[in-house]
């Protein structure tokens, strides 16, 4: 039931406060001094992806779709496997887990999660960044891990670095897209879809976070392959080692 | 204006007309539909909640929250089971979430989450029937589903009147905006005290027709009211209002569904079991977990009327000693005299019960009485030499031999 206590406060304050405004943000951080060098052939085991896909209501409420998030989850797999391969390096899914060691995997999802939220909170984007990552920042510094204990998950004595991938997408209903179109009549600023994501390597023996991509306005459309493989590109964006000629010119 | 106020009023209409529900005049709750067969999700919105529920329910099987004790999970799976049926209750799931509040949670796909807090207050059989029962009519009635599609055609209609009344930039028209607003928010809420009414109906139904006693129902309210007003009452608070009911309450208020459940419930009932051993003895690992967690919580009136209830059956070494930490916690020195009196109590119920000999000696020395504590707390260390704070309390009371 809390979940619908998150969704009626979201609800009050999106009419009370008037719609967000629209604020595209983006942001990547490589940890400092670290290189990939394309087709240096690191085996890169690929944590199970956290995808959601659903509509977006007129009121801009989440309508989870399970079947645009199964070929979603299926067209992303995909194309990031193939990207990979293109870079050189090889994709390995992380082997399903049971017991304390599905325990163990579970608690360094929620940790990379936690982790990488608070790097984006707090040192990505201004709003509520912390002085001390503002300076950090300026030095070029990216200093966050998730603990040596990554080195005991699944699968990570056969690989080298560990991927997680968070993506969250609504398509705005026809109704939101109407009232979207009425809103900017009346010159309230109403958003119109969701489309956002963060992904994250993670050095399986020390625990570090090499490099993270955030992105809360991303294109391609995820229940199609082709529409896949662009937003694997987004989410994958400066990903290190992949300065190969891909279309994106970043 | 008018014409906008027309346009609010036609878009409340289809809301309006599902607001009021037919009142409970029924002698007894009526007994459980029969058996349907197992559901499925139907449509692109239960079929994606379901997905959600399933991610989550995925993540909570490896919870550290969870308590994954067999013997515990299959007596409550088994308590909910026998109340609604077999049948029924294969479509569900039931994790014990070790977290000191009363609650309890049903998704729609089936998870249903147990707190520890829950499980410390109900007495018996019955009053855990009684919960299980509610959450399961939730499931049922497919509650979830409801409250999804009332929201989001409630929210739809506010997100129109907003735009609306921006376009319009006129005063009226923001005065209805915002009265419409609350007139959404305000059906929201009674919807939702509707569906907990029918589940708590519906779940009395099924208690009705089991073998437990189906008075419980209503105790567990009685026994929460209680233990809300001590926790008022030592804080200095006003005793709680239980018949009120707030315009962002999710939930009808205790005094009301008290009433309702102690009506509706089978009088022939009356005489039935309410399995309080039998519940005594499935959570008696437990219970010292459970308690101490609740006297952590810093709530001395609510953790005291628990520890008293619960020993209407008789003080056990277990409840004494939890009584005891709460009184050492609180740590007046009125207090500290009680305390030392309850852990002698638990040391008497159950001479080799350690942390009673640790709370003793806490309690004497720092309410300065420093032999007769160091005494206390050699004999701690005599019956838990590997405690982890053994060197701590050493210091406290180090060796005879050492001293002299």
């Amino acid at each position: 039931m809390m979940r619908f206590f998150v969704l009626i406060f979201a609800v009050i304050g999106l009419i009370g406060a008037g719609p967000q405004s629209a604020s595209a943000q983006e942001k990547t951080a490589v940890q400092k001094g670290f290189e990939l060098a394309p087709n240096s052939g690191k085996r890169i085991l690929v944590f199970r992806p956290a995808i959601r896909v659903g509509a977006q209501s007129t009121a801009g409420l989440f309508e989870p779709n399970a079947d645009w998030t199964e070929e979603a989850t299926k067209n992303i797999q995909a194309s990031l496997a193939e990207f990979q391969e293109r870079i050189g390096n090889e994709v390995i899914n992380a082997p399903e887990a049971y017991g304390a060691e599905a325990q163990n995997l579970q608690e360094h999802m929620d940790l990379f999660a936690a982790v990488s939220r608070s790097a984006i909170k707090y040192q990505f984007f201004a709003g509520q960044r912390l002085p001390t990552k503002k300076k950090d920042n300026r030095e070029d510094i990216f200093d966050w891990s998730l603990g040596s204990g990554v080195s005991s998950l699944p699968g990570a004595d056969g690989a080298d670095y560990g991927l997680f991938i968070f993506n969250k997408d609504a398509y705005g209903s026809t109704g939101r897209k109407l009232l979207q179109g009425l809103a900017f009549l009346a010159r309230v600023p109403v958003k119109s879809g969701e489309h956002q994501g963060f992904a994250g390597l993670v050095d399986l023996r020390s625990g570090d976070l090499l490099w993270l991509n955030a992105d809360f306005a991303m294109g391609g459309d995820v229940r199609k392959p082709e529409g896949a493989q662009k937003r694997v590109g987004q989410l994958l964006e400066e990903f290190p080692g992949s300065d190969l000629p891909d279309g994106r010119g970043e | 204006m008018s014409k906008f106020r027309q346009l609010s009023l036609l878009a409340l209409a289809p809301l309006s007309a599902l607001v009021f529900m037919p009142p409970l005049h029924a002698a007894t709750a009526p007994m459980p539909p029969p058996f349907e067969g197992v559901y499925q999700p139907q449509g692109v919105d239960e079929i994606g909640w379901w997905r959600e529920d399933d991610e989550d329910e995925r993540a909570l099987l490896n919870s550290p929250v969870l308590i994954h004790d067999e013997k515990l999970n299959n007596y409550v799976t088994d308590v909910l089971c026998r109340t609604v049926g077999y049948d029924r209750c294969s479509a569900t799931r039931v994790y014990i979430i070790r977290e000191p509040v009363f609650n309890a949670s049903m998704t729609m796909n089936g998870t249903m989450r147990v707190f520890s807090g829950l499980l410390l207050r109900t007495r018996n059989e019955a009053e855990l029937a009684s919960v299980l029962a509610h959450e399961f009519g939730h499931f049922e009635r497919r509650h979830g589903l409801q409250r999804f599609k009332g929201l989001r055609s409630g929210s739809d209609v506010a997100a129109w009147a907003s735009v609306l009344a921006g376009v319009s930039m006129n005063y009226g028209a923001h005065r209805s905006m915002h009265g419409l607003n609350y007139q959404i928010y305000g059906s929201y809420f009674r919807f939702s005290r509707d569906d907990e009414r029918e589940a708590d109906l519906l779940g009395l139904g099924y208690l009705n027709s089991s073998d437990l006693r189906p008075h419980a129902a209503a105790e567990v309210w009685e026994n929460l009211m209680g233990e809300a007003t001590a926790s008022a009452s030592i804080k200095g608070l006003k005793k709680p209002n239980f018949g009120r009911v707030a315009f962002f309450a999710s939930h009808p208020g205790n005094q009301e569904r008290a009433n309702y459940l102690s009506a509706l419930a089978l009088p022939d009932g009356a005489g039935r079991d309410d399995g309080a051993d039998r519940y005594r003895e499935a959570l008696a690992d437990w219970m010292p977990i459970f308690l101490d967690d609740q006297v952590k919580l810093n709530d001395f009136g609510a953790s005291e009327y628990i520890i008293e209830s619960l020993a209407q059956n008789g003080w056990t070494a277990e409840l004494w000693f939890a009584r005891g930490e709460l009184y050492r916690n609180r740590g007046h020195p009125r207090d500290l005299v009680n305390a030392a009196e309850f852990y002698r109590e638990a040391a008497f119920a159950d001479p080799d019960l350690a942390d009673a000999y640790r709370g003793l000696g806490l309690s004497l020395m720092k309410a300065g009485k420093r032999s007769e504590g160091q005494g206390a707390l050699r004999r701690y260390l005599e019956l838990n030499p590997d405690a982890s704070d053994a060197k701590m309390i050493r210091m406290m009371a180090p060796e005879l031999e050492v001293s002299e």
